[in-house]
């Protein structure tokens, strides 16, 4: 019995829980699709980095791990059975379903006459015009084939028609890349005789590649297509930036955005239709048999889903997101904040307030300065227009941008850029650590002095994904908070070395520690009348120490409850290791990604929100941001959600203790409880003013000084 | 007095590093800290092995203090209120003049260079502060209060609250962690105790250290200390018991510079000065018989911020006074002065300064120079009678007065020089050196200095002075004795030329 599960399993199990999702029969199909396209582009990423660092390694990466080849050989079997289900319930369920909703796929064996011809006609028109094909040459080095688009691969054979002296060409093999600016799904016009259909209404689409792969014999005159198919390769996206290279950071960031294209092979994914090219390919890819996964499907189902707009009887309801019922259209933000702490559940309340933040702070002429940690943000982020207006208008901005957040690097330099011309200070984070923390503070002129805003958060200020992420956010102008955020600028910015806070915590200097010693305080206050509580909601649970920490709170009879979305590599359950550990995982509509830490310490509950998971990782390499709720309220509130994610019996799962994951039922007599609906009705009937407190009719009275709550 | 908030940066430039700290100052003198930062340079490692700042440091220097402006600017501060000082390390540079202009150049600071006895000052203001209301209970003892830098160790002693001495001693972490390199951990130990020896022998003629029971140490070190085993005796200052002290240092006199970064989770550069600077500070304690430590959580910055705060404070100025007046009087006997004379001779010239203030237009801190003057005019007499008014000026030039800059150090010797004798000629270098302002200044503290001196000639302290009536072109000055006062009347005759030219009076007594 050991002590950790495995953490890229883990992973795994937790893309598995994605599917699963998908394989909901009471979901609409186009919601299905969503959740299986969502496991491809998940394991595209797993495979880049994880299983990329696994190969490259070849030594241990886990405590009392399995060797890398085991290792691979578990992660292999666990990912062909996860894809395999999915490509079953693709093809066998969600493309008929599609069908019946009347958007109908067709693939080259099912085209009629009709689409045959209007299909190749934009192919000659809209597509041959951007194909480039590459040959495969024996002696010479592969074609450029980068981690991120599609291919089509031809066997070919010359034609010997021609002069009889001519010596026969070898058959050979060739590539194209398929066009990433074109759309990779074409649209059918409707047909004169599907009037008479009864399927009256119905949508017809194809896919790009089959074009390619149909039509792509065009590029090759002269010779005869005799096999071909469709390919993808994931590359090795686990290297990272030469930092020493301090002067021309963007520069040597920039080299490593194109060395992606060149890097090691992980996997192939490709369509059955020639095992000579597979064959062929897998060896100069230097891929085995194992890491060649054919798929009876669309290779790239994230950017068919996002191809696909409108048809929303085929999803669900979108959810109706809320105003924030306190910040009103005709009271200033400060004002409000000024009140007291403000909280933000995105996206059960809508994240306009952190917009205005900015916007407002760019506007007000009182406004002197305004400093932000963006780890991503959307490309055409109304943030960063407000950051460029800011500096215009004079104000002092500081941006620091992580240039190392993955897989977002390009669109973060380019944007990074533009507020370089505008004027803004852009910090472009630390040598070896990557910023993570999430927070923004405004610094405003009232009255003589220096007035602090703070706005932290848990999610990113990304307006796009604030749509779809679970994350909390607190503003507020406490002092205490805001003179803890003016240093954690000044260390970031590099205006300081570390320094002591009171009020927020930072890793890697501090986070990890404080977690330890409120995991042991929480021991110490643990009795056998008064169990002490641990409640935990985060990404990722994978940190050695902190879980051996959660082992001796539960052999101290401490009850620790967690909510983990993703890897948890703790081993819930155990006797006498870890029998007070309940685990569970929430994969719902929303994606969950919040990380709250609650201590209950013998009554004086103490509630943390944080930027960090419980990741080695993040802990010991990443700057990150942990910062207390102090209002009292605001608390109360947060602890009440908390507890409630335990009750959830629809779209919970629970972790076993020989590491299976379990759906959670509700039982007989019980009610369904759904967590993300509740706290969709919760968002509703705040808006609506029912809760007392939050309705800006009542009289709030206040008995001591807001900033002492 | 002020009438609205304003904000005030204080940068320090030390020996380690530069500080920064943003506070916010209200109208009634109350101040709060607002922001901060710190940045290591290692100009103390420079100055104290090859005696000036090193380029390299220059340029870190000259960037982090760009840095500072260009953040300065988030908080709108004025230039006026930006205030940079520098401490030990610059302050013995060879090249510190060229620094200050280079500083200035690229950066618009003025960086002000804060003397030894001029960082006392601000210290015993940040240390009053910090403690507040616990102010009688810690200082109805003797105290000391010490601050161990990189480059000078500061010390000052207090018996029953009153300053016996304030020094600025050539001992710092980082000159023992040069000095001790090339030893072994026992070899730097013996080098410090060697040295401590040394102080505490010396320190011991102003305040018998077995009786210090208030000792109160500044500066991160302790700070640490007082973070690992120390409580909280009020919001600015924490408290250690001697023996938890001692254990404490005990545990991590062995630590390395790695176990110090890992255990006592210090940064790197602050490190490597941990174990010297403790270990001084331990030593000191083991001299005193204190059963305790004061830890204060104020340096140099705050005492700034003190002083920038409180503006003129009349209560706060006094007491600051009568700290000087208790140094000097301590340097006094410490050269054996006749202290009844002294005392009567400064006594007489208050009372002339205060009838007079029309006529010499010197300020409150002037009356408080000659008060020192007056105090200290014999202590020459320690060498040799004859020429003592040279030997007091030379003991002067080499000692500290607590709260005394050189330059008012200076003046108080030029007094002394010339409170008997020829008056100052072209060539009297120490005199020239002086500002014209000054030199008018000592030439009316010495008339004055030289009637009530004359008028105690027989150090008797006959002469006491009733009333002081201006007829004419007379001042009489009323006494009450009917005893001979031929020897006082001969030395008005001889001594008060200088006061008849500088003010217009001829002095009678009646």
């Amino acid at each position: 019995m050991c002590d950790f599960y495995n953490r890229e399993l883990s992973w795994v199990d937790f893309n598995g829980r994605v599917l699963d999702e998908g394989l909901r029969k009471d979901l609409p199909p186009l919601e299905r699709f969503r959740y299986l396209s969502i496991v491809s582009s998940n394991f595209d990423e797993f495979f880049m980095v994880r299983v990329a660092a696994i190969k490259r390694s070849g030594e241990d990466t886990d405590p009392k791990a399995l060797r890398p080849p085991e290792l691979l050989d578990r992660i292999y079997q666990k990912v062909r059975a996860i894809v395999s289900r999915q490509y079953e319930a693709l093809v066998g369920e969600i493309f008929p379903d599609l069908a019946k909703g009347g958007l109908t796929l067709r693939r080259p064996n099912e085209w009629t006459d009709s689409q045959r011809n209007y299909l190749e006609s934009f192919f000659a028109r809209e597509v041959f015009p951007l194909l480039t094909p590459l040959r495969v040459e024996e002696t010479e080095d592969l074609p450029s084939i980068d981690g991120y688009s599609l291919y089509a691969g031809f066997f070919l054979k010359a034609e010997t028609a021609g002069d009889e002296d001519e010596k026969p060409a070898e058959n050979c093999i060739s590539i194209i890349r398929i066009p990433q600016a074109l759309d990779p799904v074409i649209f059918l016009p409707r047909e004169k005789e599907d009037y008479e259909d009864e399927d009256m209404g119905q949508v017809y689409w194809a896919l790009l590649e089959d074009l390619v792969e149909t039509w792509g014999s065009y590029l090759y005159p002269g010779f005869k297509v005799i096999e071909s198919l469709i390919f993808k390769v994931n590359r090795d996206a686990d290297f990272s930036v030469d930092e020493q290279r301090d002067e021309d950071f963007i520069e040597a960031m920039e080299e490593v955005l194109e060395g992606r294209g060149r890097s090691m092979a992980v996997r192939m994914v490709y369509s059955p239709g020639s095992e000579t090219i597979r064959d062929c390919l897998a060896q100069r890819l230097s891929l085995t048999e194992k890491d060649l996964f054919e798929l009876k499907g669309p290779l790239a189902l994230k950017k068919i889903y996002d191809s696909i707009r409108g048809y929303d009887h085929l999803r669900e309801k979108p959810w109706k997101i809320y105003p924030h019922p306190t910040f009103t259209e005709d009271q200033s933000l400060w004002d409000r904040i000024s009140q007291g702490d403000v909280l933000l559940h995105v996206p059960y309340q809508s994240f306009d307030p952190v917009v205005r933040f900015f916007q407002d702070a760019a506007s007000d002429p009182a406004v002197a300065a305004i400093k932000t940690a963006l780890y991503r943000t959307s490309g055409d982020s109304p943030i960063i227009r407000a950051l460029e207006q800011a500096s215009l208008a004079g104000k002092h901005v500081t941006a620091v941008v992580e240039l190392k957040a993955r897989f977002d690097e390009g669109r973060n330099i380019s944007w990074a850029n533009r507020l370089e011309k505008a004027g803004v200070i852009v910090v472009y984070g630390l040598a070896r650590l990557k910023i993570h923390a999430k927070i923004t503070l405004v610094m405003r002129r009232e009255y003589n002095r220096i007035k602090r805003y703070v706005h932290l958060s848990t999610g990113n200020y990304n307006d796009k994904t604030a749509k779809l992420y679970e994350d909390l956010s607190l503003f507020t102008a406490r002092e205490d908070i805001a003179f803890d955020a003016g240093l954690l600028f000044n260390m970031i910015t590099g205006y300081s070395s570390v320094q002591a806070m009171n009020r927020l915590v930072i890793a890697p200097t501090a986070l990890k520690r404080k977690l330890l010693e409120l995991i042991t305080r929480e021991i110490s206050r643990s009795s056998a009348e008064a169990p002490g509580r641990i409640i935990a909601k985060m990404n990722a649970l994978a940190d050695p120490e902190i879980i051996n920490a959660l082992y001796r709170a539960s052999q101290a009879g401490v009850k620790v409850l967690l909510n983990v979305r993703g890897i948890c590599t703790l081993v819930p359950g155990v006797k006498g290791l870890s029998e007070n550990i309940r685990v569970i995982s929430i994969i719902d509509h929303y994606l969950e990604h919040s990380r709250i830490y609650y201590f209950s310490n013998g009554g004086a509950e103490e509630l943390y929100l944080a930027s960090a998971d419980l990741m080695t990782r993040n802990l010991e390499r990443r700057v990150e941001l942990m910062f207390p709720v102090l209002s009292e309220d605001l608390r109360r509130a947060i602890i009440e959600g908390l507890s409630s994610y335990f009750k959830d019996n629809t779209h919970a799962w629970l972790l076993d203790s020989a590491g299976a994951w379990a759906r959670l039922e509700p039982g007989s007599g019980e009610k369904p409880f759904r967590i993300q609906s509740y706290f969709h009705s919760m968002a509703s009937k705040a808006q609506a003013g029912e809760f007392p407190g939050s309705s800006t009719d009542d009289f709030i009275v206040r008995r001591s000084p807001p900033s002492k709550e | 007095m002020e009438t609205k908030n304003r904000l005030v940066a204080v940068l320090e430039i030390g020996s380690t590093g530069i500080r920064l700290l943003v506070a916010e100052i209200f109208p009634d003198g109350r101040w709060q800290e607002v922001d901060r930062a710190t940045k290591p340079v290692a100009l103390g490692r420079d100055v104290f092995t090859t005696g000036q700042v090193s380029r390299e440091s220059f340029l870190e220097c000259i960037t982090m203090l760009k840095n500072f402006r260009e953040f300065l600017r988030s908080w709108l501060i004025d230039d006026s209120d930006i205030h940079a000082i520098a401490t030990s390390a610059l302050r013995v540079a060879r090249n510190r003049d060229v620094f200050v202009d280079r500083v200035k150049q690229e950066t618009g600071l003025m960086l002000a260079i804060v003397d030894g006895i001029e960082e006392n000052r601000l210290m015993y203001l940040a240390v009053r502060f910090a403690l507040k209301n616990d102010w009688p209970l810690f200082w109805r003892a003797n105290s000391m209060i010490l601050e161990i830098g990189g480059g000078s160790t500061e010390i000052m002693l207090l018996r029953r609250g009153q300053m016996v001495a304030a020094h600025s001693l050539r001992l710092g972490t980082i000159l023992i962690d040069q000095a001790a390199r090339i030893g072994t951990p026992q070899g730097q130990e013996r080098y410090i105790i060697e040295h401590i020896r040394n102080t505490s022998g010396f320190l011991s003629s102003e305040l018998d250290l077995a009786h210090v029971r208030t000792f109160v140490i500044v500066g991160s070190d302790a700070a640490i200390a007082a973070a690992h085993v120390g409580s909280t005796l009020n919001e600015n200052c924490w408290i250690i018991a001697r023996d938890a002290f001692n254990e404490f240092v005990k545990k991590v006199q062995n630590f390395s510079i790695e176990e110090c970064t890992e255990q006592l989770q210090l940064p790197f550069w602050e490190a490597k000065t941990f174990i010297p600077g403790i270990t001084i500070n331990k030593l000191l304690l083991d001299r005193t018989g204190s059963a305790q430590v004061v830890v204060p959580k104020i340096s140099i910055r705050e005492g700034l911020l003190i002083d920038l705060a409180q503006g003129v404070d009349p209560a706060l100025q006094e007491d600051f006074f009568s700290q000087i007046f208790a140094s000097a009087v301590n340097l006094g006997r410490k050269y054996h002065i006749d202290e009844s004379h002294c005392r009567h001779v400064a006594s007489l010239c208050m009372s002339l300064f205060d009838a007079l203030v029309r006529e010499h237009g010197m300020n409150r801190r002037e009356r408080m120079l000659l008060e020192v003057a007056a105090m200290v005019h014999d202590i020459g007499m320690y060498i040799r009678a004859a020429a003592h008014n040279l030997h007091g000026q030379y003991i002067i030039a080499n000692s500290e007065i607590f709260g005394l800059r050189r330059e008012e150090l200076d003046m108080i010797g030029n007094v002394i020089r010339y409170h008997r004798g020829p008056l100052p000629s072209p060539t009297d270098i120490d005199y020239i050196a002086l500002q014209r302002e000054e030199r008018v200044l000592v030439l009316k503290m010495v008339s004055i200095l030289r009637v009530a001196d004359a008028l105690d000639k027989g150090h008797s302290q006959q002469v006491k002075i009733k009333a002081i009536e201006k007829k004419g072109e007379i001042l009489v000055l009323n006494t009450d004795t009917t005893l001979d006062l031929s020897l006082e009347l001969m030395g008005l005759e001889e001594k008060s030329g200088v006061f008849q030219d500088v003010f217009g009076y001829k002095v009678v007594i009646n």
